[in-house]
């Protein structure tokens, strides 16, 4: 007690010093006076009395010098100092200070701003309670990516036993959906099972979750809000629940409200949540039809290959169903709802945050060998200070300080370079990299941020720190430093081996985005500008409708002003998403259907005869559509390329019939009238599939809920976007649609792969600079170490050829060592990235051989500089200065 | 000052609150003096360790210090026993003793058996 209060007044004491110092003073002083009265009163002459009454004090500047130690904390005292000192030293040489503080910005900043993005997608857990339990599981075919679940089949594993505690489905895509009451809006929905929220251990904030009963067809309809649409549309009312709403012109009762975070398992906006009606025909075990997205929440214990186990039985039952010979390529799948979610975002999350760990260490080794550097320049220094009383661990803590202020300093900087970085990769970014629009730089983020600058401080403040002074540094000579330059130029082979890899990488990912971007896609993208318009399903109940407004929106599209040619198709290349049968399906007369395997997916589209024109697909045999082909009687079909060497290998298909089964009916008879070029129609990486056209009919037959408008014209796209506006709105103001230009559409395609592009070409140049920065740090070193040695050389005749090349050669052999550590880590590097790679072998050599010259090249002149300036050293300058 | 033996630091705060007990409140100079007469000059303060000893005796709160006049009129800062103060000395006291009679039955029963 007495001890915490003594401190307590010694801190205050700290920082007032200035008043105890004059009260100290004033005491003294009254002290003296007193006694020389005294000694005169004793009969001393003043000045003896003076004298005697000094020396029987003791010395007033010791007497103070205790007298302060007393009043204040000396170890916080000496940290004032060290402070003080550093900042001393670093405004003294701002060259170096500037240097360690940007390096170390740089380090931090990529290191948190990559963290940040990829912290979400790879480590963060999900909003859900126990998300590790969560899985998605169902049947993995080949016409669809994301594993998926019959209805009756799942309605069966509900009977039967199962690994989950509890499962769930929803409807993929879910559903567009309109408030058709005042201020009508278009949200998003969601189509769950009334065990959707309760699986996921979500519970509402407002109302209830949904009950058993809420699915059973002819319930009362019934809907779960989310926080947005609560706050926004009701004020955040808190009677909401019960409230009615007229959605998609049908009523339907609010029952309760999503929390504020709350997030769908498959990641789609959404605004409210309705119940997933299921009924005798979607449950017809022998007409499967719809299909679910289904996930559960495991057993306590069971792991996902337990599960998986379990649910074999199941699942060769429901194989039964399957054709016998499709049944090879169908598989069952369990994976954990974060593999499911972040899956093709992984591989080139690690990549990024192992190049971006590397840069960071890069720039560690950096800040170190500068200060290594910089405490032998000031070996001599510290020997004074020794020499002159400074303890061992004074001297050590003063390093540290050093290091600390250097690392918070990059620590503050590198948080401002991270801030600025995250918003360039949002920028840059493209959709669909899981959980990115949420990356932020947050208080986690933060502390990983201040944890690595004190790694960092710690990583490079010790080594120079542990310097012992020796008393032969007082006499400022340059001693013999071989084991120190060894690990010095070791750290540089670390640098250069690592650069190496980077750069490769990099290399690899440009390389792989530039043969991307020129891969030929089959069309002409210039000049082409496409308009997307869906229709609302409750708005346009019937074909005839629908008919309606597709006619009256060609007739008037077709007016282009200043000419121009317009097509509707259903779908667009070069993206998925077109309509797709199975290869086995297609019947050719006289060929023998297949009876081995699906024979994969062939796409097909509808389109009006302008649409290879307007995209300019060549015709490469027979010919295209006309205006004829689209009356009710005719059927024509035009094949691509692929597809017709598929089915009529070696033979001209024009005037061959083949038919196909579409909309789950067996079509008709067509006749194939011409071939047309192939088109990437799977994204540009994918090898695309074999399709084939049919006419664009306007008959009652086939529904359309969406189409695109295709236009090739001159104008600028603005006013052709401006004029299709106003056209669409005289016909149903209501109808969104939505524009690009065919150039955006493709470039979209390839903004993945340059985001990691992008990103990892940063790093490498970032890497690059910090090797070089690396070598000739060492090197000037080395020859600041040895500028005597030179200048003795030189006096006995060596040329400056020979000094360059002696300076030269001593980095030579690190950077040889590091070069062949860094070949070995691209080789095994390449290997894990060769998921990311487009059109190039993850072991063309070429990469690491490039990279090889780059960096040899960047290092012999980083080395070159401190060499020249040897060579130019006067050996008369030098030997006067000993 | 060499012949006279210094006063041996952990006593110096024990004399020095002896002193403020007996006199009342007082000024470092006077508090110097007094140890000087009662130890019978045998015992010479280096009056500058009195005031880092004041100090510390002030943090931990066994004296309390104001500024005021001495007799002759002059400006100084006096010292006075705390009641926490007063504790300390008797508690100290004690303990004193105790050494004392400890160290004198040690040194006798030497003697004894010399």
């Amino acid at each position: 007690m007495r001890h915490l209060r003594a401190w307590l007044i010694r801190l205050a004491g700290t920082f007032r010093k200035e008043r105890l110092d004059a009260e100290l003073s004033a005491e003294l002083e009254s002290h003296l006076q007193m006694h020389i009265e005294d000694n005169l009163r004793a009969g001393m002459t003043p000045d003896e009395a003076r004298r005697g009454a000094l020396m029987k004090l003791g010395g007033v500047e010791q007497a103070k010098e205790s007298y302060r130690e007393r009043g204040r904390l000396p170890s916080l005292e000496s940290v004032r100092q060290d402070l003080h000192y550093t900042a001393r030293t670093l405004a003294m040489r701002p060259g170096f200070a500037i240097a360690a503080v940007l390096t170390l910005a740089v380090g931090i900043g990529a290191t948190t701003a990559v963290f940040s993005v990829v912290d979400r997608v790879l480590f963060r857990s999900l909003p859900y309670p126990e998300d590790e339990r969560l899985v998605s599981f169902g049947v993995k075919a080949p016409f669809e990516g994301i594993e998926f679940m019959l209805a009756p089949e799942y309605a069966v594993l509900r009977g039967r036993q199962n690994p989950f505690e509890s499962m769930t489905t929803l409807t993929p895509g879910g559903s567009d959906c309109d408030i058709t009451e005042q201020n009508p809006v278009r949200l998003n929905c969601a189509v769950v099972e009334s065990t959707f929220l309760s699986t996921f251990g979500i519970r509402t904030i407002r109302g209830r979750d949904f009950l058993t009963g809420d699915d059973r067809p002819g319930a009362p309809p019934v809907a779960v809000i989310s926080y947005g649409l609560w706050r926004s549309r009701f004020g955040g009312d808190p009677k909401v629940v019960g409230r009615e709403l007229s959605v998609n012109g049908k009523p339907l009762e609010v029952i309760g409200v999503l929390p504020a975070g709350f997030e769908m398992p498959n990641l789609a906006k959404v605004d409210m949540l309705l119940p997933q009606v299921l009924d005798e025909a979607a449950l017809d075990r022998s007409n499967p039809r719809v299909l679910l997205r289904a996930f559960a929440r495991l057993k306590p214990g069971v792991t996902i290959e337990q599960a998986t186990a379990q649910l074999q039985p199941w699942f060769q039952d429901s194989l039964r169903f399957v054709p016998p010979q499709f049944r090879a390529e169908v598989s069952l799948r369990v994976r954990s709802l974060r593999d499911r979610q972040t899956a093709d975002s992984r591989v080139g999350a690690w990549v990024l945050l192992g190049a971006v760990v590397t840069v960071f260490l890069l720039a560690c080794v950096n800040v170190m060998n500068l200060l290594l550097a910089r405490a032998a320049g000031r070996r001599r220094e510290l020997a004074v200070r020794a020499a002159l009383g400074a303890s061992r661990a004074r001297l050590v803590r003063q390093a540290l300080t050093e290091s600390l202020v250097l690392a918070i300093l990059g620590g503050v900087a590198g948080w401002a370079f991270a801030y600025a970085l995250l918003k360039v990769f949002l920028a840059i970014a493209p959709d669909g990299i899981a959980r990115l629009e949420q990356a932020s730089l947050d208080l986690r983020v933060l502390l990983f941020c201040l944890g690595v600058s004190l790694l960092a401080a710690v990583l490079f403040g010790s080594t120079p720190a542990l310097n012992e002074p020796a008393a032969e540094w007082l006499a400022g000579r340059a001693s013999s430093t071989t084991a120190r330059g060894w690990f010095r130029q070791g750290l540089v082979a670390v640098q250069i081996a690592f650069s190496l890899m980077l750069l490769a990488g990099a290399g690899m990912l440009l390389r792989s985005l530039w043969k991307l971007q020129n891969v030929p896609i089959g069309l002409e993208t210039q000049h082409v500008v496409t308009a997307q318009v869906s229709l609302a399903q409750h708005r346009y109940t019937d074909n005839a409708r629908q008919l309606a407004f597709f006619e009256d929106l060609e007739t008037r599209l077709a007016r282009i002003p200043g000419g121009g040619v317009l097509a509707l198709s259903d779908t667009l290349p070069p993206s998925g998403g077109m309509q797709a049968t199975f290869f086995a399906s297609i019947e050719v007369p006289g060929r023998p259907r297949s009876a081995q395997g699906t024979g994969g997916m062939v796409g097909w589209r509808m389109v009006t005869p302008s649409y290879f024109d307007a995209l300019r697909i060549p015709i490469v045999h027979g010919r295209g559509f006309a205006e004829a082909d689209r009356a009710p009687t005719e059927q024509p079909v035009v094949l691509s390329e692929a597809l017709a060497a598929r089915l009529f290998p070696g033979q001209d298909p024009c005037g061959r019939m083949m038919r196909f089964t579409a909309f789950d009916r067996q079509g008709p008879w067509r006749t194939v009238v011409g071939v047309a070029g192939n088109v990437k129609n799977n994204g540009l990486s994918a090898e695309g599939d074999p399709e084939f056209y049919i006419p664009w009919k306007n008959d009652a037959e086939t529904y359309v809920g969406r189409g695109f408008a295709i236009f090739r014209t001159s104008l600028s796209e603005t006013s052709i976007v401006s004029w299709t506006r106003s056209q669409i709105a005289e016909i149903d103001p209501l109808v969104p649609v939505e524009f690009a230009t065919m150039n955006t559409r493709v470039e979209k395609l390839a903004a993945r792969p340059r985001f990691n592009a992008v990103l990892l070409g940063t790093f490498a140049a970032m890497a690059v600079v910090l090797a070089a920065l690396g070598v000739y740090g060492v090197v000037s070193f080395y020859v600041s170490q040895r500028t005597r040695e030179i200048g003795v050389r030189m006096a006995l005749g060596a040329t400056s050829t020979g000094i360059s090349r002696m300076v030269l050669l001593s980095m030579l052999r690190w950077t040889i060592v590091g070069t062949m550590v860094g070949l070995a880590g691209a080789w095994f590097g390449a290997e894990l990235m060769e998921s990311l790679l487009f059109g190039i072998r993850p072991h063309d050599p070429m990469f690491p051989l490039v990279a090889l010259g780059i960096l040899v090249a960047v290092a012999l002149l980083a080395a070159w500089i401190p060499a020249y300036r040897a060579s130019r050293v006067d050996p008369m300058v030098v030997l006067r200065y000993e | 000052m060499g012949e006279k033996a210094d006063v041996w630091q952990g006593t110096l705060a024990l004399m020095v609150l002896k002193t403020l007990e007996a006199m009342g409140p007082l000024h470092g100079y006077g508090i110097a003096r007094r140890i000087e007469q009662t130890s019978g000059d045998l015992l010479s303060v280096n009056y500058g360790t009195l005031y880092p000893a004041l100090l510390k005796l002030e943090q931990e709160g066994y004296v309390a210090s104001e500024w005021g006049f001495s007799d002759n009129n002059r400006k100084a800062k006096f010292y006075q026993l705390t009641r926490a103060g007063k504790k300390q000395l008797d508690r100290e006291t004690r303990d004193w003793r105790q050494t004392q009679e400890i160290l004198a039955k040690f040194l006798g029963a030497r003697e004894q058996t010399s």
